[in-house]
């Protein structure tokens, strides 16, 4: 007999950490479907997120809900100078310089990550309460709460940028097609520089966000990349609504696998899905036709 | 040189550079594996480090459960790491760019959780501990002790020579020709009857039998087996070896392997800010030197004359 409380817990968990994935796999998917890079150093943005937020509260005791976009705007100017100094010179590089080049970034920001503030795992300090709230049966944090409505609130923000300014119009024509969209008057290297700090920007709110019960350690962001990549690859290469909808997905079965078979085997799920999909429905799994 | 080689151990009298000559002799043999793939048809492969851990498990399992010597191990796991990248390459090398990337990473994660998990065979974490060096039977003399760091060393140089002399015959040969068409114009090679998933399989096989028989010594040598050993860490070192060392050349990640096993330990004592280096060299490397470091300064210094003229340099 299916228990329908425990049910709904691992739905929630599902749930958020869906909601982290698709804010990371956002920008991944971008910076694919823009630049044409596969982004290893990706996750790091993340990684950094969650650091720096720890760094602003913990110690220089700034105000929790300050310090949440405080971090964000730290690592978008981080990413700012990534990508003058690293991802400007990558646009019309061959696959194997990008893929080198951005493993060897992600190994550089982990390792940078270790010496700045050491290997043990941290948590950001937040006012809530950590009485636990219980809602039929499903028990849940005022912290947890908060970090849902945040991320999926940003999920939206991105979502509406994306479809309804001028810039998102211009990322999804360069996207469509590049040439075109230089012929048209669009300037491409603003679109990859938005495109490359907006999505560091959303990974960065997510390790900001769950930074708070997730232990923030230097070698997360290796672990966020890899989530990110089979999110998008669920999602097909390229697609923002499908990240949002990869993500959750994958947070799903990920929590949903965890609860009913094991936790060991759980990362299976999405690898063995990577596999599949890309040899046989490459634009992923919400493409019609 | 090969008497210098030789003589390593009777000049070399400290252990732990021993120690270092050893796993350089191990790494050249993984490195020569890699280049075939990434160096000679092309292909960017993130799973070599999983195919070393594999064949270090397999030579483990073969050791403990069947209690058969390393020397049925070791080419049994070149020969089982090679059977499994025949046939992940049997699917994934029909497909090239970030999808066979992104797919060698799957594939090298899923080995690593396998690794990790499936607790009966493997012990997940806790790893398998317990490999011992086998004596060597040599006839007329009976079995001699190979145990110790001076005389494996002569195992694992042999190993890393007959790798050398494998690669160099392949490179000389037609095959070696049609890796670096594949590599250079696949649409080319395709119309003149060169099969690109032929020569890309026989390359992606024999680099990883390669690289398994690398993990089988270093198991046995380090005695001990854990899932440790499918960190990107190690994949990262791997690249750098090949790629600083000269992608595409015979003797480029050979010197690649024996000088990144030794400079990381020579800045041993700051060992995150010799990873922070090491990822800012291969970054640079990779954006600014294409043809690596280490192969063109040689060639820079070694006369024509003296060289045999088995670098294809794109």
């Amino acid at each position: 007999m299916l228990d329908l409380a425990i049910f709904g817990q691992h739905l929630l968990n599902g749930l958020l950490i869906g909601c982290a994935y698709a804010l990371i796999a956002i920008g991944l998917t971008m910076i694919f479907g823009v630049m044409n890079i596969a982004n290893f150093a990706h996750g790091e943005f993340y990684m950094l997120g969650g650091f720096v937020a720890f760094y602003l509260v913990s110690l220089l005791k700034i105000n929790y809900f300050l310090a949440l976009p405080l971090a964000v705007v730290v690592v978008v100017l981080i990413a700012m100078l990534i990508h003058q100094a690293v991802f400007k010179r990558l646009r019309d590089a061959p696959m194997m310089t990008t893929t080198l080049v951005t493993i060897g970034l992600s190994l550089l920001l982990e390792h940078g990550a270790q010496l700045m503030w050491g290997p043990q795992p941290q948590t950001v300090p937040n006012p809530f309460p950590t009485a636990p709230l219980s809602f039929f049966g499903i028990y849940t944090t005022p912290l947890y709460l908060f970090s849902m409505v945040v991320t999926a609130a940003l999920i939206v923000v991105g979502h509406v940028l994306i479809q309804r300014t001028r810039m998102g119009k211009a990322m999804r024509a360069t996207f469509q097609n590049r040439e075109a969209a230089a012929l048209v008057g669009i300037r491409i290297d603003r679109v990859y520089i938005y495109a490359f700090t907006f999505g560091a920007a959303l990974a960065a709110a997510a390790g900001a966000v769950l930074g708070g019960f997730i232990p923030v350690e230097p070698t997360m962001g290796g672990i966020a990349t890899l989530k990110a990549f089979v999110v998008v690859i669920l999602g097909g290469m390229g697609s923002f609504v499908g990240a949002i909808f990869g993500g959750l997905l994958l947070g799903l079965a990920e929590s949903l696998g965890a609860g009913y078979f094991s936790t060991g085997w759980k990362d299976a799920i999405g690898f063995f899905a990577v596999i599949l999909l890309l040899l046989f429905r490459p634009d992923g799994l919400f493409k019609r036709g | 040189m090969l008497l210098a080689l030789l003589a390593v151990p009777l000049v070399v009298r400290d252990e732990y550079y021993l120690h270092l000559f050893v796993i350089s002799a191990i790494f050249v043999i993984v490195a020569q594996g890699l280049n075939l793939i990434v160096g000679y048809v092309g292909q960017l492969s993130l799973a070599h480090a999983a195919f070393f851990a594999l064949g270090a498990y397999f030579s483990a399992l073969i050791f403990l459960k069947l209690k058969w010597s390393m020397w049925i191990g070791l080419p049994a796991a070149a020969i089982l790491t090679g059977l499994t990248a025949f046939a992940l390459g049997w699917v994934i090398l029909r497909v090239r760019g970030h999808r066979f990337v992104i797919i060698t990473v799957a594939f090298a994660e899923i080995m690593k959780l396998v690794a990790s998990n499936w607790i009966d065979m493997t012990r997940g974490f806790m790893g398998l501990p317990g490999l011992r060096i086998p004596a060597l039977y040599v006839p007329g003399i009976g079995s001699v002790d190979i145990s110790s760091k001076e005389r494996f060393y002569y195992v694992a140089l042999a190993a890393a020579l007959i790798t050398f002399w494998i690669c160099a015959k392949l490179v000389g040969s037609s095959i070696g020709r049609a890796f670096v068409l594949v590599r250079e114009n696949e649409v080319l090679a395709e119309s003149l009857g060169i099969s690109a998933f032929r020569y890309c399989m026989i390359a992606f096989v024999t680099g990883a039998a390669m690289a398994g028989a690398a993990g089988s010594l270093y198991g046995h040598y380090v005695g001990f087996v854990s899932p440790d050993l499918f960190n990107f860490s190690y994949l990262t070192i791997m690249l750098i070896m090949v790629i600083l060392g000269g992608k595409g050349t015979l003797i480029g990640p050979v010197l690649g392997a024996v000088i990144f096993t030794f400079l990381p330990e020579l800045l041993r004592e700051a060992s995150h800010y010799r990873m922070v280096i090491f990822a800012a060299i291969l970054i640079v490397a990779a954006l600014f030197m294409p043809r690596g470091i280490i192969f063109p300064l040689v060639e820079h210094l070694v006369p024509q004359r003296w060289r045999k003229n088995n670098a294809v340099t794109p």
